[in-house]
């Protein structure tokens, strides 16, 4: 079974029918469905960011670097004027970036700890700056995209990036695959490598296993669906700029996860829920919102110490134990 | 019996800076033998076993495995060799079952580590390798049991058979028996005396009664320096042993 814990399956089977119908709730109301659209792209970028932080023990605060390259990417690539293909495109961002994540990897993965923090955010910041700079990419203004792609696979398009509600659609269901994958990675026999190098390295390498491809692949990986939230992020608001790269960008991310529950994968939604949820609600209520925001996080934080999917986990399994 | 020598170390030295943790060692291990390796704190004990499975480098000399230096491999290869590696602290997963424990071990063997979705949890074949490497060292009770729950004595014999898992040809223990009761020893004792009959055993023990009783060739270091090699009987009667582990005697007290 993929889903073990039943907090598991209570979240699958509660999320994701109801964020399926939640286009027909909101009707007429498109910034709504575009504030539930951001949040599938930002629980994309968490859980990418889940998986390395709690299933890899890499701990990165450059995350952002690949979701401000997602974009930047696509407004690289794609011609200005003309619509391009949505599924082309996601291959080929994902393929650049998961090159490039190859190399940092080689150099970054080489440390361990507060080091690769260091190392990842210095990588980050370098991007930040070079694109802030960058007469060609709009310095700190970013760049605009004129032209959304087309969707068709065989002649057959299934979504109109223009409209917000096919947007909608096409972000949970890359949030649903991207769950799924990671999910399934997990369970698998290389997710097997990956729990026992984080548990013990050292026994990992005395059985035979050269732990630095595992952590690369993992890498690999995360980044490139990093960078497909970004690009989807860019498609989105119709724009990149570098603030999409800024370690804050890193940072916030990882505060989502820390609320969700560090290496639960579907927490890395919950977090994000959570904390868009509070922003939302603090931002319309007073203008120092982010004071009453970092209090309750610490709160959060301080009662939830498993974050929210661990809080749910301990309180679904105390009910089985009666 | 020279010609069944699996490992052999040739003038192995290791400095930390200025202190010569290892001096200039010369060493032959056989199949099917039990070598044991005794000597005061501080000997090089450990070292010389960190050496052998490549968890540091020599500072000079060569490692020889089956004829062929392996003295500049990486630490993953000696594994893969089938040198494999029980430590003094025990180093186990201790969050996952004893099977599962096992299954790490069996499945660099089997390979698939790099699939990305076949499920670690439909593998017949391997979960029945790892239950026989459980049954080896008496285990297999405890098969489904977390490795954190199980007592210390049957960690240490998890690890064994982790090591077992991979299908090593030699096994290097440290203080398998450091810090277990009476009892739990005697079990250390037997499995290993069934062990050595299929593989050659380095065994670093403070137990006196558990080394003499089990080495075919015993090894005594003093100060990071080779004393003597010879059977039990050999190194009990020599002198330089006496006066190593006993004192000379004269010193003014």
């Amino acid at each position: 079974m993929l889903f073990k814990k039943r907090a598991e399956r209570l979240f699958m089977w509660v999320f994701f029918p109801l964020a399926l119908l939640m286009p027909m709730f909101l009707e007429q109301n498109e910034y709504y469905v575009n504030k539930l659209t951001t949040i599938m792209i930002l629980s994309i970028f968490v859980m990418s960011l889940d998986y390395l932080v709690g299933k890899c023990g890499l701990i990165t605060l450059g995350h952002a670097m690949f979701y401000g390259l997602g974009g930047y990417l696509f407004v690289i690539l794609a011609p200005e004027y003309e619509a391009v293909n949505f599924w082309v495109y996601t291959f080929y961002i994902c393929a650049i970036s998961a090159a490039i994540a190859l190399v940092i990897g080689l150099l970054v993965l080489r440390t361990s700890g507060i080091y690769m923090i260091m190392i990842t955010l210095a990588f980050a910041q370098m991007t930040f700056y070079y694109f802030s700079g960058s007469i060609d990419y709009g310095g700190t203004d970013g760049v605009f995209v004129y032209v959304k792609p087309e969707t068709s696979i065989f002649g057959l398009s299934l979504f109109d990036l223009d409209n917000p509600t096919h947007f909608y659609y096409l972000c949970l269901l890359s949030l649903f695959n991207t769950l799924l994958f990671f999910k399934v990675l997990v369970r698998s026999q290389f997710g097997r490598v990956v729990d026992a190098i984080q548990v013990n390295p050292g026994r990992t390498t005395a059985l035979g296993y050269n732990i630095f491809v595992y952590k690369l692949m993992s890498y690999v990986v995360a980044s490139a669906l990093g960078a497909y939230a970004g690009y989807l992020f860019t498609l989105q608001y119709g724009f990149v700029n570098p603030s999409m790269l800024s370690w804050t960008t890193s940072g916030t991310a990882l505060v989502m996860l820390i609320l969700g529950g560090i290496g639960s994968i579907y927490g890395a939604i919950l977090g994000t829920i959570t904390y868009e949820g509070l922003h939302y609600t603090l931002e319309h209520w007073t203008e120092h919102w982010m004071l009453f925001m970092g209090g309750l996080i610490i709160l959060m934080v301080m009662v939830f110490k498993k974050g929210i999917a661990g809080f749910l986990e301990d309180l679904l399994e105390k009910r089985d134990g009666k | 019996m020279e010609n069944n020598v699996i490992l052999e170390t040739e003038g192995l030295c290791k400095y930390w800076g200025g202190l010569k943790a290892l001096d200039n060692l010369s060493l032959a291990f056989h199949d099917k033998q039990l070598h044991g390796i005794v000597g005061p704190n501080g000997a090089g004990k450990s070292t010389l076993l960190n050496m052998l499975c490549g968890h540091y480098k020599p500072t000079s000399g060569e490692i020889i495995y089956r004829g062929e230096s392996i003295s500049s491999i990486k630490p993953f290869e000696f594994a893969r060799r089938g040198i494999g590696r029980s430590f003094q602290k025990t180093n186990i997963y201790t969050n996952a079952t004893c099977l599962e424990n096992c299954c790490v071990a069996v499945q660099r063997l089997m390979g698939g580590s790099f699939n990305f979705f076949r499920s670690r949890y439909s593998q017949k074949m391997l979960d029945d390798i790892a239950t026989k490497a459980l049954e080896k060292v008496g285990l297999a009770h405890r098969r489904d049991y977390i490795a954190s729950q199980i007592s210390y004595g049957e960690q240490r014999q998890l690890e064994i058979a982790m090591v077992l898992a991979t299908s090593p040809a030699l096994l290097l223990l440290d203080e398998p028996m450091a810090g277990m009761g009476h009892e739990e020893s005697q079990l250390i004792i037997n499995l290993l005396n069934t062990l050595k009959k299929e593989y050659c055993i380095v065994l670093v023990e403070h137990d006196m009664d558990a080394i003499f009783e089990l080495s075919d060739q015993l090894t005594v270091m003093v100060d990071g320096q080779h004393l003597v090699t010879g059977s039990v009987d050999e190194v009990r009667e020599d002198a330089r042993v006496k006066e190593a582990y006993l004192g000379q005697g004269d010193e003014v007290y």
